[in-house]
């Protein structure tokens, strides 16, 4: 199919569920109203390391509206994964409800419902907790000394989360032999948190039967379910999981919170509805962040800028639990084989406990380091083998056939249409070649331009063998609803499976309306992460609605007596190849006749995906401001290859929030802990600094069909992640370009920049 | 503890509720009011989310005690549109630039454009930005709020000239669309 047989897909088409966000009456998790609904609240630790000797909570629970109290003597005492994705790589079993142990500053101990909040909250202060401190470790270093205390008594020892992830190809040290020039370099990055605007939340219900009913702002509904009646002791059917309107995850809802199952068991306890709601403070504290990361790189090219050797250590930071460690440190070891292509490389990957909060999934999931390395080493040897580092790009990029992360093969030459493009419209050769670097309203202000490529999976795939599942039901009228299980985070999916399906079927994208959200209603779904709600679930959709559709074209065959073949199905009327004058509505074809009631049609959609890859350059212009070393992104050219789009607008959402935040960990975001006790120094919005209005660059979004998979929906690959990788190094590579000062780490900040100046100029006056 | 005894307009409509001395004017919107389109995304006056106008000046209702709002005019995102069909400029903006994701945001962002554009009717990209600095957005990097802002100032300002156009006396006297005006007149 041609782009312009497109009804529907390609267009942006107003989102269904966007007049609910504007008008106010879209329903989060804390918008509803239960009777008699009970306040959470947990009591957190104030020592990073220790064994709870003691816990009296005698006068919590005699404090006048507190109705009940748990510690760890009161729940189950089953070991769960934080994330809780079954048959995965992501899995590590090390984790209680509730232990006489805690691992970080501001873990959960104890958990109070009372009538109120302001109950709750001062009732937490009447709990009392003895420790018995231990000695803590509070970064990966310190971790992995042989003497080091260990965190966990399960795993595989060394505070290692998992064995260390290993993949060599080809000969790397014959790679190295051959090389012109190696290079080999160390990074380090921070600590970004993904900060979605609605902090966590769940409500949790028992009343009338032995079900519980569970709203929770969550992208894993079905793994919530999954892992509340395993630890819960309940069979599936009797957890309802429901999630309408989030307010974002980025990754970090995937997991299966603390605060999740001690809300379960406080409403079983009360028998009584309990909500639990982050404070923004709490995002920070209980959430999850992107894994701080070490990694050393040595990378061999010949004269000509082929790359011919790479050899990569990163030690990704846990934090105090495993959560998604093991599929961020498998994917983002496995990333560091490709991106620019390489026959002979050994990476190895490590996941290391820390008393640190925990890291998990967030957008970009264990790539954004690597790539951060690989695209800052590629422009240090474009300059020192004198090539244009666009060009240098362009010469290593994976192309088709090449062995993808994932171990398929590359389909199509998706990176190097996205550098090529991006040269061309950026003007790249003439913008960087102006000698003139000032600006004229400060002087103290210079001007520099960088490029960072990434390459990004539309799946979890091989780490999960995923599937995605939708039913589509068709009404006698021909207005259609789509069943699914994927999480609305905000990103409009639901849209676009909406289109899909509308596109598919052959009815108006009005006529489709999606429900979701509902664990007992909805087809099972693995949740919404990994950049694959419109490649996995799309497909399914896209799936059923194809089975739909032929059965609307056999049943009108037969009432026109024509060949289904010669039949079509455009805005929900049916006609006729070559017979204008014959056509039939869905309801003539479908509805009732003659006592005969009318067809019902529903039908599902399975798909099993294997991967596909997106691809991306980021070429940005920033003013660093030598005098008080503020690095400002000025204009970000972020050109994407999604395969096929389906909703415009929406991919360009997707790219230019993900460019936001990338900003945001590149310059000023990082979750800071003190490195002496394990305590939080800036969880809140004040004092972590997110780019917001006043910070934005100009962005100018370009979208490629230049590589479209198979294996997605006309071609369609993931977006979600994809920005916030590459906006990173190209960032750092123009701050070189600029200032002539090379950073290896996240966040640069103005400390750095003006520590960089110092010492670059210290060292040209000993040149 | 003594409740207090309230009683404000909220979007054109005279309410009351009792409440505790401590409480927010935004847990009372939400939790007494039942207007849950105002949203918490911090408690502590960071983010703007829980933006609403009270007596024509935005306010962060989690830092306003309720008890402050005696005898207010509140609008909140609710208010905004004038009728189940007629929604506000830029709510329809809003919706065409793809300038709400996850939207948790949307209504504090709304609140404050809409001051925004009744302070100043066709503001600079500039003021665009400056006008939004107290509201974080996460998921859109705000270019599409600016369009979406922009877009509906333009088409207010079209509304506007034509309707004092069609005046036909050519007094320039501005004659507000009534499709387009909120239900409390203070704006």
């Amino acid at each position: 199919m041609t782009k312009q047989d497109f009804r529907i897909v390609g267009k942006s088409v107003k989102r269904a569920d966007v007049i609910e966000k504007v008008t106010g009456e879209g329903k989060y998790t804390g918008d509803y109203h239960w009777p008699g609904l009970l306040h959470g609240k947990i009591k957190r630790s104030e020592i990073a390391h220790a064994r709870i000797k003691h816990i009296d909570v005698s006068k919590a629970l005699a404090y006048p509206g507190v109705k009940a109290v748990l510690t760890h003597h009161d729940v189950p005492k089953v070991l769960h994964y934080g994330s809780p994705h079954p048959r995965s790589a992501s899995c590590t079993k090390d984790q209680y409800i509730l232990e006489d142990k805690v691992r970080f500053w501001g873990e959960g101990v104890a958990a109070v419902a009372a009538i109120s909040e302001e109950i709750a909250d001062e009732a937490l202060d009447l709990i009392e907790v003895e420790y018995e401190p231990l000695p803590g470790v509070y970064d990966v270093d310190s971790a992995q000394l042989p003497d080091a205390p260990q965190i966990h008594e399960v795993g595989p020892g060394g505070n290692l989360v998992i064995p260390p992830v290993h993949v060599e190809r080809g000969d790397v040290d014959a790679g190295f032999a051959k090389a012109d020039l190696i290079l080999e370099g160390e990074f380090e990055g921070g600590r970004p948190v993904p900060t979605y605007m609605e902090p966590n939340i769940c409500v949790a219900d028992w009343a009338g039967s032995n079900k519980l009913t569970f709203w929770t702002s969550t992208q894993t509904s079905f793994m919530v379910r999954g892992a509340l009646a395993e630890v819960l002791g309940l069979p599936l059917n009797k957890v309802r999981v429901l999630v309408d309107h989030m307010g974002g995850g980025f990754g970090a809802k995937q997991d299966l919170f603390q605060h999740e199952f001690l809300c379960a068991l406080l409403a079983k306890k009360c028998r009584r509805a309990v909500k639990m709601e982050f404070t923004r403070r709490e995002t920070f504290i209980a959430g999850r962040s992107r894994h701080p990361f070490k990694l050393k790189l040595k990378q061999g090219f010949r004269k000509d800028g082929t790359l011919v050797a790479r050899d990569m250590q990163i030690i990704y930071e846990s934090g105090a639990y495993g959560s998604h460690s093991p599929g961020v440190t498998t994917v983002g070891t496995f990333s560091a084989t490709s991106l620019f292509r390489v026959e002979n490389v050994r990476v190895n990957g490590r996941a290391v406990y820390t008393n640190t909060p925990i890291a998990g999934a967030y957008r970009g999931y264990g790539v954004v380091q690597t790539y951060f390395a690989l695209d800052i080493q590629m422009d240090e040897a474009a300059e020192k083998l004198g090539i244009d580092p666009a060009e240098m790009r362009l010469r290593n990029a994976v192309r088709e056939g090449d062995i993808a992360p994932s171990g398929h093969p590359i389909i199509g030459r998706g990176l190097e249409a996205c550098i090529s493009h991006g040269i061309k419209a950026f003007d790249w050769a003439a913008t960087r070649d102006n000698p003139d670097r000032s600006d004229p309203l400060n002087p103290a202000i210079r001007k520099g331009w960088g490029v960072g490529c990434e390459m990004h999976g539309s799946s979890a795939y091989p780490g999960i063998k995923e599937q995605g599942n939708a039913t589509v039901k068709m009404n006698e009228d021909g207005s259609v609803t789509l069943l699914t299980g994927a999480a609305g985070l905000g990103t409009g999916a639901h849209t676009a499976l909406a289109q899909i399906v509308a596109e598919e079927l052959g009815v108006t994208f009005e006529s489709v309306s999606v429900v979701h959200g509902d664990t007992d209603v909805v087809p099972w779904d693995i949740g919404a992460f990994a950049s694959h709600t419109t490649y996995l679930v799309g497909s399914a959709a896209r799936i059923a609605a194809a089975k739909v559709r032929a059965r609307v074209l056999a049943r009108a065959a037969e009432k026109l007596q024509e060949q289904v073949e010669h039949l079509r199905m455009v805005d929900g009327i049916i006609t006729v190849d070559g017979k204008p004058g014959q056509s039939l509505t869905v309801f003539e074809a479908m509805g009732p006749s003659r006592g005969i009631p009318a067809e019902h049609l529903i039908d599902t959609g399975s798909y099993n995906p294997t991967k596909s890859y997106s691809f991306a350059a980021h070429f940005v212009e920033v003013a660093v401001d030598t005098e008080t070393g503020i690095i400002e992104c000025r204009k970000v050219m972020p050109v994407h290859d999604v395969g096929r789009v389906i909703h415009p607008i929406a991919a360009q959402g997707q790219i230019e929030g993900g460019i936001q935040q990338g900003i945001g960990h590149t310059l000023t975001e990082d979750y800071i802990i003190d490195r002496s006790n394990g305590r939080s120094l800036n969880a809140g919005l004040v004092d972590y600094k997110m780019p917001l209005s006043m910070d934005m660059p100009d962005i100018q979004t370009i979208i490629l069909e230049a590589a479209p998979d198979p294996g997605g929906p006309w071609g369609a690959k993931g977006v979600g992640e994809d920005p916030i990788i590459a906006i990173g190094p190209a960032i750092a590579n123009a701050v070189y370009d600029a200032i002539g000062v090379r950073f290896h780490h996240y966040p640069i900040t103005p400390e750095d920049v003006l520590n960089g100046l110092r010492r670059k100029a210290a060292e040209d006056k000993t040149c | 503890m003594t409740k207090f005894h309230l009683e404000f307009t909220v979007n054109g409509e005279a309410r009351s509720a009792s409440v505790d001395g401590y409480r927010s004017l935004l847990d009372t919107l939400r939790e007494e009011m039942g207007l849950t389109g105002t949203k918490k995304g911090c408690d502590v006056g960071d983010c703007g989310a829980c933006t609403v106008m009270v007596n024509g000046e935005p306010v962060n209702a989690c830092l306003m005690l309720a008890a402050e709002a005696q005898g207010a005019r509140i609008v909140t995102v609710e208010g905004l549109q004038s009728g189940p069909d007629d929604l506000h400029p830029l709510q329809e903006a809003f919706m065409e630039h793809g300038a709400s994701q996850c939207g948790f945001c949307t209504p504090g962002i709304l609140m404050m454009a809409k001051n925004l554009l009744d302070q100043n009717p066709l503001p600079t990209d500039e003021e665009i930005r400056f006008g939004l600095s107290g509201n974080i957005c996460r998921c859109t990097g705000y270019t599409k709020i600016f369009e979406a802002i922009r877009t509906a100032g333009q088409r207010m300002a079209a509304a506007r000239s034509a309707d004092a156009a069609s005046c036909g006396c050519g007094c320039r006297t501005e004659i507000r669309v009534k499709r387009r005006e909120p239900i409390s007149a203070e704006g």
